[in-house]
């Protein structure tokens, strides 16, 4: 949670009865269907497996958790990451040109066209935006020529991963566009233009004056991907042939195929934290690099 | 007039421009080409998946999506998770954004992040967790599960989106509605609500499309007699390659662009992102 550094100028020391009572029916839903489930998983993260029993043993165990480091298992750990920041990576530098164009283009026509398709991709269902991946990208598809190009032909085993970081970008590269959209928006063209008045040439006033003032949004932007990415399940799932698997998918093998509750609990739980981390980070870095008197 | 020679800056400023239309052409095309190659597709006559793109073109594919029973069946049960579980987290989140937006009081800080943070939760962590506690309470109905599961993950989302418009609304228009005799709950109801209401229609879009798609939850939550259209869908991506899902996946496109066209017409694409500090 961002929380915005800016004190509301009314202190209110109490809440009025009816205000309780317009929070309390979410709040009581969130701890009953939130909070409670996830400390529930982790009592059970803790329990030892009893093969061929649906539920957990008696007794504490760390073992769900120590297994976890062993080489067969740490390695989707490993995947999931590796790919997460190789497409966070390339999400910012696709996302980047769209969301300049959006924001400082002076025709309305194309602000509105790039608006629309980033919004409408948000609301289309990401099934049917996988299945046309798959359609498009995959061994029978019309662009399946670009796996040979760069040496990994669509038929090969190699090539799941590339087919299911092209669902990530598809999934992220919108979210992070409409992110940096925000920030350009916020840079004062005046800025840029005072500097190439002084006879800056443009490529020295985009390094100098606009790359450092969208930092801050570029790494939230990276971040926000990342974190998509990493907690993401249905990609991999249907693009990833079975040969690529995230944690998320392995949580749901644990679950569906070998019923061990134990440990896709401490699967959750690991991934639970993460996502917390990467989010506090996020958090941190920005307030780190734009002190609260730099935020508009 | 002399000509000048270019200078080494007006070279780079060329290639970088070009560069960046480039870029900006593969990053657009990268995002469109697989919808449109879908949308060709659902309209193949060839009983196989034959290469791209088709020769003749007919409606078999819509035929066979309304033939089967599967899908319709999924469909109902995703509308009606869709709708109850928008209805549940729209009236508690923006109840619950109101009084977020209501000055600074003790805890505040905590309860907004509770209020927020599901959308920080992996989904498949929210599915499993719910799955565990709802056995542990003796809760097998699935499409009770489905509920609790849609409403966790939709919340961030209404509260969000009513923050947002709620921030605009001057507090001094409900204080004046308050000393002119109103009760707490009036002023709430005919000054607030009709002003935020933007704001709440937007949060309840994004819930329910949210919850029309999602698929990690529902897998944990769901059975094999109540499956969600999102489920079917998966299951007969991976089962067999034929073009059923190309022509579902065509309805979703137009049901989007549907969407699009409303949101431009009611709120507005500019105001949904907003113009930022030095536009316009």
């Amino acid at each position: 949670m961002i929380v915005s550094g800016l004190e509301a100028t009314v202190q209110q020391p109490r809440l009025s009865a009816f205000q309780w009572a317009l929070l309390a029916p979410g709040a009581v839903l969130l701890v009953v269907l939130l909070v409670a489930p996830i400390a529930l998983m982790a009592v059970v993260s803790f329990r030892p497996f009893i093969a061929g029993r649906v539920g957990s043993g008696a007794g504490w165990t760390v073992r769900n958790y120590t297994e976890l480091i062993e080489p067969a298992y740490a390695f989707y750990f490993y995947d999931t990451l590796r790919i997460g920041f190789i497409v966070s990576a390339i999400a910012l530098l696709l996302a980047t040109p769209l969301a300049w164009q959006a924001a400082r283009t002076k025709r309305r026509a194309m602000r509105v066209s790039i608006l629309g398709l980033l919004i409408g991709l948000l609301f289309m269902s990401l099934v049917a935006r996988l299945y046309a991946i798959q359609m498009t990208w995959g061994s029978n598809g019309p662009l399946a020529f670009f796996g040979t190009l760069i040496g990994i032909p669509a038929r090969s085993a190699g090539y799941a991963a590339i087919q299911v970081a092209i669902g990530l970008l598809h999934f992220v590269v919108p979210m992070a566009a409409i992110i940096l959209i925000g920030t350009f928006q916020n840079i004062n063209p005046k800025l840029e233009e005072a500097a190439a008045s002084l006879g800056a040439p443009r490529w020295r006033v985009a390094l100098t004056i606009t790359l450092p003032l969208a930092v801050p949004g570029l790494l939230s932007a990276f971040m926000i991907s990342f974190a998509m990415c990493i907690s993401n399940f249905v990609v991999p799932l249907i693009l990833g042939r079975g040969i690529v698997l995230f944690t998320t998918n392995l949580m749901y093998v644990r679950f569906s195929d070998v019923a061990n509750f134990p440990s896709g609990a401490a699967i959750g739980i690991i991934m639970f934290a993460l996502a917390g981390f990467v989010v506090y980070a996020l958090a941190g870095f920005v307030r780190w690099l734009a002190p609260a008197e730099a935020r508009p | 007039m002399t000509r000048m020679p270019p200078s080494v800056g007006t070279v780079v400023d060329w290639a970088a421009g070009v560069m960046f239309r480039i870029l900006f052409a593969a990053s657009v095309l990268f995002l469109v080409i697989p919808i449109v190659v879908s949308v060709v597709l659902s309209f193949d006559d060839r009983q196989f998946l034959g290469p791209f793109p088709p020769t003749q073109f007919s409606l078999r594919w819509y035929r066979s999506f309304l033939d089967n029973p599967a899908y319709l069946e999924g469909l109902i049960v995703s509308l009606k998770l869709a709708v109850l579980s928008t209805l549940i987290s729209t009236a508690a989140g923006a109840s619950a954004a109101y009084v977020l937006s209501a000055g600074r009081w003790p805890g505040r800080d905590v309860v907004e992040m509770l209020f927020l943070s599901p959308k920080f939760v992996p989904t498949v962590v929210i599915g499993f967790s719910i799955l565990g506690f709802a056995s542990a309470i003796q809760v097998f109905d699935p499409f009770t599960r489905l509920i609790m599961g849609h409403v966790v993950i939709t919340i961030p989302f209404t509260v969000r989106a009513t923050l947002a418009s709620l921030i605009g609304i001057k507090r001094s228009l409900m204080e004046a509605a308050i000393s002119l005799g109103a009760p707490p709950w009036r002023a709430f109801l005919d000054v607030t609500l009709p002003l935020a209401r933007t704001g709440i229609v937007a949060g309840g879009l994004m819930a329910f499309v949210l919850s029309f798609d999602e698929v990690a939850v529902s897998l944990f939550l769901s059975d094999p007699f109540t499956q969600t259209l999102p489920i079917v869908l998966v299951a007969e991506m991976r089962a067999n390659l034929n073009l059923t899902v190309a022509a579902v996946s065509t309805v979703f496109a137009a049901v989007t662009v549907l969407i699009v066209f409303f949101l431009d017409r009611v709120v507005g694409l500019d105001r949904v992102i907003g113009q930022g500090l030095y536009r316009g």
